[in-house]
């Protein structure tokens, strides 16, 4: 035991540790702990009408943040530089696993997508969610090979890019496609892309939406889904008679509405216990939140996340290299546009897809992914000085 | 690449992050401080909802307690619909169900798929159902998921039928009915007072129904039961009604009128027609107090086949043309010509004007010259110098056209005086409801200069003259012309005449017993209430009431006959009423009281194309008083009365 811990105590004065971003691990640590607190409150009614222990759903997500942990101090600790070498081996890896997930009998099927690898034990692996990270690295890697980003390098990085977010509308996944789409974007912004192509690319993003929608790979109830948003009435009336998607949003708005100032308190939310919001301790975590802590609670939240952000994105500016750079950019984008895309459908602005709340979300693929690019943020902070 | 263009970029993504969250957060004010409020509303009614079930309907009980209208228990089949969420279930059970219960297929389809009853309580879609077939679904209970049978308290006639049209009847809400009544928390299938004390006293009889608040899930789950309210059940009536009285009074009615109906219509002497007598009333009431003692419609029906529901045809048999319209209590809703039932008003206008004194002679020639018109006697019968109480007991006309047509001529010259017929009949309550608590209830008419002014402006082809004529004054005073009544409003007047000038509201309840959770009760007592005081002289009640005695008593009086063998210790005067209707055969009339010097009793019987008064209408009477006095009870049968003699 002595010998441990003089271990990790000097592990801790090592260089590594003594540059670790505190603020960014500490908003994190927040944010998965009131997490927690929100899953066990949302999952509760149902976990027991499933005839599952009240806290079985808690229980596995503090397993899920303790492997993220450790996923994070083992990214952490790998020079991203060294990603960087592997990185053309790591897109292989990609390009794989979503074509294996594709195959029937390999891959399984929940909701109407096709996007799962099931492991024992009950646990499913998306391979979609953990493409995102490794795409990140490797886009990163990619373009910070070419010193000038002209024309030929851009369409180049498209194909890099384009390849797994297509593979990706395959299952049908939406809204990893859309998260895709943003990151590449915006590195591509922030490699200097000239704003005509930019804006080329947004147009062409924007079309190819319209495009999904149109040539039906989409079942119409996935549509919908995305589409409800758009055609909400006045933002009150929850009425039966509305569409199923309109309804859940209706529910989920209303909940959130219910929360007012102050919130209900933690475990007190009326719509939250009685079920009203569908996947309201995954995909809409957000109404229990905007429900039991009200607008108060919530803004803290958004606050925290504000942070977690914030510190990203001062990393990208402190980063020793431009790999770092786009690293961080890319993680930004992707931590950021989760935080909208999830939020802004429970409260009504965007279209609902199934993108989890970042560290807040039950599920395990989400939160390791999370903290896996907490981790590389944070492996590229250490090496700031070099 | 420059270093700058990628700071700028960076810069722009901070930018673009900024806006992202502050977006998020004027969202989140929007829905939670701005319209926060609106949406608590929401969620409320999302998660409670109120579940309601009636209380047992209060009891009507007869003046001595007689149990009237109670409640009984009926095995009812119930479906939860709740349960039947699934179409092809619901068809298999709705086939099994109408199957064993023998009701049609549609029927039950038609009550569970009814969405606006609360889906959280139980349709009922047979009501009264045999011991065996509810055993036989208890016992294939896999086979009826959802169905249960309950019991549901329901009408019952303990006394069998007895004055159905003062009880009225109870039925399911209507859709009107609901919107009438919207504060009261009615609810599709909740039983409501369609007529008579039941419509009249339903929010004293319905009770507080039960509440229940449970909180439901998102899929319409019962969580929780947050708050139970236990019914109030429905307070007793008790009314003023007596049912051997009644009983009484019915059969004489029936009777009378089926004796009457045999009768040849001798004033219509071409055809050789037995007398129509398709409806008629006959109301007994204590002119001192207003309390009605017996009160019959005829044709009559049964409240027993409201109950659980009554079937279309049945309810348009009830209301056919050729059936007399059983449904209506023709005491207080039929109008009549008064006929001379009407010359008490007459008797009191002519002496208050002062064209008659209680002592005053005329001579009756058995007609009258009016503007150059001639008004005969009924039967031109002549009855020499007579004096008001003479002109009562015999019931001369032209007597009374002679106080017609002088009234007439101070009317033309817009003396207010020549209105006193018009007057006193208001004073006397006609022309407006007496306001008995019964629902439904007629106003009659006063035709004066006013009234034909007003219905020539508003149809001037069919009423071509604005202008109050001699003869419309003249018929005034014998109870015919435009002047119509209401049997009720007919004793209400001869009460008040009786009583010294009270114009009574009549009461069908006399008493109001709300009952606590112990089962004692406390009783409201209805109050006598006095809609007018009329004052008249007494020297004129003393003159025109011993004209009444002679209706009765004097071998010359009109009812004479009608009363023969009648024990001459308890006194009985009256009016008989033969009104000409035009197209139909004269409506029978009498109204009767009695003890003359103090009576108790005031009973008015009315048949519709039933010829004289005396005939049909005053042995009904009599025979009610006979009830009413306990004393043994006469035979039916036509009483014949010589023309002229008798109206």
């Amino acid at each position: 035991m002595a010998g441990s811990f003089a271990k990790a105590r000097k592990q801790m004065l090592s260089k590594e540790w003594k540059y670790v971003d505190v603020v960014l691990l500490g908003a994190v640590g927040a944010l998965s702990l009131l997490g927690c607190i929100m899953v066990y409150s949302a999952s509760k009614t149902r976990a027991v009408s499933q005839g599952l222990s009240s806290t079985y759903y808690l229980e596995r997500q503090v397993g899920f943040l303790i492997i993220g942990v450790v996923l994070m101090t083992l990214v952490m600790l790998f020079d991203y530089r060294k990603m960087r070498d592997l990185s053309p081996l790591l897109y292989i890896g990609i390009i794989g696993s979503l074509c294996l997930v594709l195959v029937p009998g390999i891959g399984s099927s929940s909701n109407g997508t096709q996007g799962w690898f099931a492991l024992p034990g009950g646990f499913q692996l998306q391979p979609s969610e953990f493409s995102k990270f490794f795409l990140i690295i490797c886009l990163a890697s990619y373009i910070s090979q070419h010193e000038q980003f002209h024309f030929g390098p851009l369409v180049k990085t498209l194909i890099v890019g384009v390849i797994p977010v297509g593979l990706v509308l395959l299952q049908p996944d939406l809204g990893t496609a859309m998260v895709m789409v943003v990151v590449l974007i915006s590195v591509l912004c922030v490699a200097g892309t000239r704003g005509r192509y930019l804006v080329l690319m947004a147009l062409f993003g924007f079309v190819s939406v319209i495009g999904v929608l149109q040539i039906g790979v989409l079942k119409q109830y996935q549509i919908n889904r995305l589409t409800v948003f758009l055609n909400q009435g006045n933002g009150t009336e929850a009425s039966k008679e509305s569409a199923g998607s309109a309804y859940n949003l209706d529910q989920s708005k209303t909940a959130i509405g219910n929360g007012g100032v102050f919130g209900k308190g933690i475990f007190k939310g009326e719509q939250t216990k009685l079920a009203y919001v569908p996947e309201q301790h995954t995909d809409f975590i957000f109404t229990a939140i905007g429900e039991e802590l009200g607008f108060v609670g919530s803004v803290t939240v958004i606050g925290l996340f504000a942070i977690v952000a914030w510190r990203i994105w001062r990393i990208s500016r402190a980063a020793p290299d431009s790999t770092g750079t786009f690293i961080c950019i890319g993680i930004v984008s992707m931590f950021v546009f989760h935080v909208f895309e999830n939020i802004g459908m429970t409260m009504g602005i965007m279209p609902i897809t199934g993108i989890p709340l970042p560290f807040m979300s039950y599920g395990g693929s989400s939160t390791l992914l999370m903290f896996m690019a907490i981790g590389l943020v944070n492996n590229v902070y250490i090496h700031r000085f070099e | 690449m420059s270093d700058q263009i990628r700071e700028k970029r960076i810069g722009i993504v901070g930018v673009v992050l900024i806006a992202i969250f502050l977006t998020m957060v004027c969202r989140l004010w929007y829905l939670q401080v701005a319209n926060g409020e609106e949406f608590r509303q929401v969620a409320s009614a999302n998660h409670y909802r109120i579940v309601q079930s009636e209380a047992p309907r209060g009891r009507i009980l007869d003046t001595n307690g007689v149990v009237l209208v109670d409640n009984r228990i009926a095995r009812s089949i119930v479906v939860e619909r709740l349960e039947l969420k699934d179409e092809k279930l619901k068809k298999k059970v709705i086939q099994q169900l109408s199957i064993v219960l023998g009701v049609d297929r549609k029927t039950i389809e038609t009550r569970i798929a009814d969405q606006r009853v609360s889906q959280y309580k139980p349709v009922p879609v047979a009501i009264d159902v045999d011991i065996d077939k509810i055993q036989y679904i208890k016992e294939h209970q896999e086979d009826f998921p959802g169905v249960d049978a309950i019991p549901l308290p329901i009408r019952r006639y303990p006394q069998g039928n007895i004055a159905p049209h003062v009880l009225g009847y109870v039925g399911e809400i209507f859709e009107d009915e609901l919107e009438a009544n919207k504060g009261d928390d009615y609810q599709i299938g909740d039983t409501i007072g369609k007529s008579g004390v039941e419509l009249a006293y339903e929010k004293y009889l319905r009770g507080t129904p039960s509440t229940s608040k449970v909180e439901v899930d998102r899929n319409g789950s019962v969580i929780r039961t947050v708050k139970y309210t236990p019914p109030i059940p429905g307070d007793d009536l008790v009314l003023s009604i007596d049912a051997t009285t009644q009983k009484v009074a019915e059969e004489s009615l029936a009777g009378q009128i089926e004796q009457t109906r045999k009768q040849q219509d001798k004033s219509d002497k071409a055809k050789f027609s037995t007398f129509k007598a398709p409806s008629g009333s006959i109301t007994l009431l204590d002119p001192n107090t207003g309390l009605v003692r017996a009160m019959a419609s005829y044709p009559t029906y049964d409240p027993e086949a409201f109950v659980g529901g009554i079937s279309t045809t049945d309810y348009q048999a009830l209301n056919a043309p050729d059936s007399g319209f059983p449904l209506n209590n023709w005491a207080t809703q039929g109008q009549y010509a008064p006929g001379s039932t009407f010359k008490l008003i007459s008797s009191i206008a002519g002496l208050k004007s002062g064209i008659i004194t209680t002592n005053s002679t005329f001579n009756d020639t058995g007609s009258l010259k009016v503007s150059d018109v001639e008004f005969f006697n009924a039967g031109k019968q002549v009855n020499g110098t007579i004096t008001l109480p003479t002109a009562l007991t015999v019931s001369s006309d032209t007597f009374f056209y002679n106080i017609g047509s002088k009234l007439w001529s101070l009317q033309r010259k817009k003396n207010p005086e020549g209105d006193a017929i018009q007057n006193t009949a208001r004073e006397f309550g006609f022309g407006k409801p007496t306001g008995i608590p019964i629902g439904n209830e007629s106003k009659g008419r006063i035709a004066d200069q006013e009234w034909k002014k007003r219905i020539h402006e508003a149809d001037p082809v069919n009423f071509p003259y604005a202008e109050w004529l001699p003869g419309e004054n003249v018929f005034a005073a014998i109870g015919q012309g435009d002047n119509l009544a209401t049997p009720i409003q007919l004793a209400t007047a001869y009460s008040a005449f009786l009583n010294g000038g009270k114009v009574l509201q009549p009461q069908l309840v006399q008493e109001i017993r709300k009952f606590d959770k112990k089962g004692k009760y406390k009783s409201t007592l209805i109050k006598v209430k006095v809609n007018n005081t009329v004052t008249v002289d007494p020297n004129y009640i003393a003159t025109i009431k011993q004209g009444f005695a002679g209706v009765v008593s004097s071998d010359k009086g009109t009812a004479h006959s009608v009363f023969a063998g009648w024990p001459g210790n308890i006194t009985v005067g009256g009016k008989t009423g033969t009104a000409e209707v035009q197209g139909k055969q004269d409506t029978s009339l009498f109204v009767g009281f009695s003890p003359v010097d103090n009576p108790q009793y005031v009973a008015v019987s009315v048949v519709e194309q039933a010829g004289f008064g005396a005939a049909t209408a005053a042995p009904i009477v009599r025979r009610t008083l006979e009830g009413a006095y306990g004393l043994p009870l006469s035979n039916f049968g036509y009483v014949t009365v010589s023309d002229g003699g008798a109206r």
